[in-house]
């Protein structure tokens, strides 16, 4: 048994051989893996189901799989970005969360979902950067202070 | 006093109101006729798209300096040439061949309609060739008869060659994905070499042959969509081209354009159905048929719906699998969720029926109106 035996698992991933074979790395990792294949249906699952921890996908072909982010944050349930294209192919609001370089191998995503599910705090949606030049208007004080997730609290 | 005032200054847009009215009074006829010149001249030199005017006789008579300076020739050299334009600035075609009056799409007639377009090489007066956008309207006398043509050029070479690269950038891409996809059968091959039979090997090259196949069809459309026959057809040839009795596949159904993702994955799905019926099903006894057919249906969103039926006759007796392998659960499990559609493979004991109803997704991708320069609606 180890961390991730059990654990539930949301996985959003728009082609369906590579969902096939990211849903047997986690089924084999011992979680319950739900599948979303389409923005709608992600969405619906974020804020309707029970998860543990979600990999999502970035690009689902004809959308961005970042309002399922967005829920996620909300719920504060802990997730990962699973990209092609590294950290630098993410919108600057959600570098801070764990990226999943694909294509998916086992031993990087139970790494990661290691530490995802190990009791640190999930990563926390950066503020909307503000301009820093030229702008005359009152700044809005940010809220959310910033936080990496692969810095250890 | 035949105008009135506030015609007159609506037509006086270059001079102030004061200086118009004081104006009025002494104007006369040759002047506003100098005014009107003054700001079509105005209009005309400072427009960025080269306009020529042309008589009767295909001859210019007027360009303005936007098409002096597309042409490298003045106005005044070019009626001092006093012969058709074409011969001035259009007169060989790129390999160096002469390029005949009556040949021309442009002079070889006046436009019968207004705004007629086309695309053409001219010849710069130092003699190099640039690619241009025409469009052709007829001037007409009063009697409606057409005395001439306007004609608006301009140089499209920045569109061309940016056309060029994209076309040398899909070169690149088709070229790299068809070679990953054969270094990854290559490093299957070296992986496994003696760790597993032949058979596994040969249904991995199978279903890598099936993806590239679903590819070379994605090509042939510069990646955005391909034809659903195409699609079938192209999954079906391995099996096409062995038979003899080519009565055995029949394939029914209009053509629509898929999608790339549709593409890809019915590909796969029919590749998987096709090797299933060719180990047990109708295509593993000579007798046994095999029907593709499908249909369009409209749905209420504007969007089209396609039903597909493979359906395998004449086979032996269909036992259903004890398990569930890599094509059902690509058909009847991945399909479904992929496209919001609907999938079921039937086993029955006279031959597999295979039912899918899968949305066609609109053609296109994230980011594909900004790539194409057009403005997201």
């Amino acid at each position: 048994m180890t961390k991730l035996s059990g654990r539930r698992v949301l996985l959003v991933e728009d082609e369906s051989l590579v969902a096939m074979l990211a849903e047997d790395m986690l089924t084999d990792l011992g979680c319950e893996v739900v599948v979303a294949m389409r923005l709608d249906k992600a969405l619906d699952l974020a804020r309707a189901g029970t998860f543990d921890a979600a990999v999502l996908d970035v690009n689902l072909g004809d959308a961005r799989s970042y309002p399922v982010a967005d829920v996620m944050f909300e719920r504060e349930i802990p997730f990962l970005f699973a990209t092609g294209y590294g950290v630098k192919g993410l919108e600057p609001t959600y570098r801070d969360v764990p990226v999943l370089q694909k294509p998916y191998q086992q031993r990087p995503m139970e790494h990661m979902l290691h530490r995802l599910l190990g009791g640190e705090t999930p990563p926390l949606k950066r503020s909307a950067p503000t301009p820093s030049l030229g702008c005359t208007c009152t700044p809005t004080p940010s809220a959310a202070p910033t936080f990496r997730a692969d810095t250890p609290p | 006093m035949p105008h009135s005032r506030p015609a007159l200054e609506s037509r006086q847009p270059l001079q102030s109101s004061a200086e118009a009215a004081a104006s009025l009074a002494t104007l006369r006829r040759g002047d506003q006729l100098f005014e009107t010149e003054r700001r079509l001249n105005a209009v005309l030199d400072n427009a960025s798209v080269s306009i020529f005017l042309m008589d009767d006789r295909q001859h210019c008579i007027y360009m303005n300096r936007a098409a002096e300076q597309l042409t490298g020739f003045t106005l005044a050299q070019v009626l001092a040439r006093d012969c058709p334009l074409h011969d001035i600035v259009h007169h060989t075609y790129p390999d160096g061949r002469p390029f005949p009056l009556e040949e021309c799409a442009i002079d070889r007639a006046f436009p019968q309609n207004n705004h007629e377009r086309g695309e053409e090489m001219f010849v710069h007066a130092d003699g190099h060739f640039y690619p241009v956008g025409f469009t052709a309207s007829p001037i007409r006398d009063d009697a409606a008869k057409i005395i001439g043509t306007i004609i608006e050029v301009r140089d499209i070479s920045e569109e061309k060659a940016a056309a060029e690269r994209q076309r040398l950038l899909l070169n690149e891409l088709n070229h790299r994905v068809k070679n990953t996809l054969a270094t990854v059968q290559s490093i299957a091959a070296q992986t496994f070499r003696g760790h597993t039979d032949d058979g596994a090997r040969s249904v991995f090259d199978a279903r890598m042959a099936a993806l590239s196949t679903a590819h070379n069809v994605l090509v042939a459309d510069n990646w955005e969509s391909a034809s659903l026959r195409g699609v079938t057809e192209r999954v079906l040839a391995p099996h096409l081209l062995a038979e003899v009795d080519t009565d055995r596949f029949r394939i029914e159904g209009p053509d629509a354009r898929l999608h790339p993702k549709v593409a890809v994955t019915l590909s796969m799905a029919l590749h998987e159905l096709m090797t299933n019926a060719a180990k047990y099903g109708a295509l593993s006894v000579s007798e046994g048929r095999v029907r593709v057919a499908w249909t369009l249906a409209d749905l209420s969103d504007g969007g089209q719906r396609l039903d597909l039926t493979w359906e395998e006759s004449g086979g032996p007796e269909v036992v259903p699998p004890s398990r569930k392998g890599f094509g059902s659960r690509l058909i009847e499990r991945q399909l479904p969720l992929e496209f919001d559609g609907t999938a079921a493979i039937d086993y029955r004991p006279a031959g597999v029926v295979c039912r899918l109803q899968i949305p066609l997704i609109a053609l296109g991708w994230m980011g594909q109106d900004v790539i194409a320069g057009q403005v997201p609606r």
